[in-house]
């Protein structure tokens, strides 16, 4: 078991150290959460114009009268509609700053650049006709949305890179001492902005002219649609979740790391089963972002709330009533960094086994729980990942009673899973406590 | 002293952080200790002291240990143990041990 634990120590470390280390994944991660506080935002909204209350439609109608939910459904379009530009300027930004490049200047080329790459179309039904008529002039708000996503990440890195490139052969143009900072600034900006845009400019050119299109389309069958694919996946969403929990297992901050991979993919599902809930029509996707932080991470990463209600309750230890007590507060919020490192969990053989079985096994129920229509899929509804479970699992399938028994499930199973394995460990340090009290006591005596 | 600690959402730290800030109350110390997320630790290192990393992000340790060298101050990992427990006075006493060096 030994032979486990170096292995961790000396294989998993070093590589998820570099991966974590990873610059493009890193900005990745840092740019889309950028759109969270937004995306929570119009989920309050979201939530408020769908409360299943009896009477609370008509109630809402007859104040504000008949159009209410429609003007509520406002902020959420704004929030949830602009998340691809968002965060492609929240990724080019922080790729930027990486390189100690002026960061605010990469975020804007690189949206400019995003725009250059959309279509100015957007369909229009004139009054009195059925069939939708493409109009020019307007900015698609179904592309800088999540359909906008893939390819706004894209272009955020790879305008960042051009970037870096000009700068770093020195192609800038400079301006004498004396002049501004910040007019020195947009004059170095220049030369790089001119070759992100001509860039950009010569592929939408050249995509035009072949069966693809746009630059959209091409980025969502060549990338999107694969990728999603084995993102809204059962194994897929496993081998996510196998990963992450193999990470932590060396005590390293597993959701970290491969959130930033499976993020755009998850958050994509996440806006299509939105505009889903809003339109009234069947959720299409049951793996989302909502899905693992709601279900699966229930007390935080490995599903520990059942390990702390057995310490708290059921423990015989001193040091695992201790932690349980500890740990118990930031538990319910989802967060357990007392449990994985206090217990210890991490490069921990006997506890590592449940650690990784559970949230594996809580994907399959979940799943299996959704996909037969038992349970309530997750609505597009993004409630921050540090809500209480039983209360978020309601709030997320958009107000199921479904979604908190689900989740009243799932902490169960993981109380079977780490029962037997907390008793293990519970009694090993019991047996601790009790021979270093004698032989303390015998010291005291002798 | 100054003492800045970081993890990856910098929420567990804060956690730890009212535990040393209770410790060091206890033995009337001034210390001033708070916790950011891992990026942000580059851009505030230099108001610390110390730097000291949650286990969970000890992957950094390399890169900002390097940054500290050239800062002048000192980085380590927090212990596993005592991050877990939250344990204010130990962690307090190896940020001092490592200021002194």
């Amino acid at each position: 078991m030994s032979n486990f634990t170096t292995l961790l120590e000396r294989k998993v470390m070093p590589f998820a150290g570099k991966l974590a280390a990873q610059r493009h994944l890193q900005a990745l991660r840092d740019g889309i959460i950028l759109t969270m506080p937004l995306i929570i935002v119009g989920s309050v909204f979201l939530i408020l114009a769908n409360l299943p209350v009896p009477g609370y439609t008509d109630f809402m109608a007859n104040i504000f009268g008949d159009e209410w939910a429609t003007k509520l459904q406002y902020p959420v379009g704004v929030t949830f509609d602009i998340m691809a530009l968002i965060a492609g300027f929240g990724v080019a930004y922080r790729l930027a700053e990486k390189y100690e490049l002026d960061a605010l200047t990469s975020g804007a080329i690189s949206l400019a650049a995003f725009l250059l790459a959309t279509p100015y179309q957007v369909s229009f039904i004139p009054s009195g006709e059925s069939e939708a008529i493409l109009v020019d002039g307007g900015i698609p708000l179904a592309l800088t949305g999540s359909q906008g996503l893939f390819i706004a990440l894209i272009i955020a890195m790879v305008s960042t890179e051009i970037y870096r490139f000009i700068v770093s052969k020195n192609l800038v143009i400079r301006m004498p001492d004396g002049v501004p900072p910040a007019v020195t600034k947009s004059f170095i900006a220049l030369i790089p902005g001119f070759a992100v845009i001509t860039t950009i400019w010569i592929a939408r050119i050249v995509i035009e002219m072949t069966p693809f299109g746009d630059l959209h389309n091409l980025v969502f069958q060549v990338v999107g649609a694969p990728l999603s694919l084995v993102g809204g996946s059962l194994l897929g969403s496993l081998v996510a979740v196998f990963i992450m929990m193999f990470l932590w297992s060396a005590g390293i901050h597993g959701a970290n790391i491969v959130g930033g991979i499976m993020a755009p993919i998850w958050y994509g599902a996440m806006d299509e089963n939105r505009l889903a809930f809003q339109a009234g029509e069947e959720l299409p996707n049951i793996f989302t972002q909502q899905f693992f932080e709601v279900f699966i991470n229930l007390g935080g990463s490995g599903a520990t709330l059942g390990l702390v209600l057995m310490m708290l309750f059921w423990a015989k230890s001193k040091q695992m009533k201790q932690l349980g007590k500890l740990a118990a507060g930031p538990a319910a919020f989802n967060i357990n960094e007392p449990v994985i490192f206090g217990t210890p969990v991490v490069l921990n053989p006997m506890l590592i086994v449940p650690f990784i079985l559970t949230p594996l096994t809580l994907v399959v129920t979940t799943y299996i729980g959704m996909s037969t229509g038992l349970v309530a899929k997750p609505a597009g509804i993004a409630v921050p990942w540090t809500m209480p479970p039983i209360i978020s699992g309601y709030l997320a399938t958009g107000g199921s009673i479904s979604g908190s028994i689900m989740q009243i499930i799932n902490i169960s199973i993981g109380l079977i899973i780490y029962f037997g394995f907390f008793r293990l460990w519970d009694r090993q340090k019991f047996a601790e406590e009790t021979t270093s009290s004698s032989k303390t006591s015998n010291k005291s005596h002798g | 002293m100054n003492i800045l600690l970081c993890c990856a959402a910098g929420m567990s730290t804060s956690l730890l952080v009212s535990r040393m800030e209770k410790a060091a109350k206890e033995q009337g110390k001034d210390y001033t200790i708070w916790a950011v997320p891992g990026e942000q630790a580059r851009k505030q290192i230099d108001k610390a002291d110390v730097l000291l990393l949650g286990p969970q992000v000890r992957f950094m340790l390399n890169d900002m240990a390097e940054l500290g060298k050239s800062k002048g101050v000192p980085v380590d990992v927090i212990n596993t143990l005592h991050y877990g427990t939250a344990d204010g006075a130990e962690v307090l006493k190896h940020a001092e041990s490592m200021a002194e060096k």
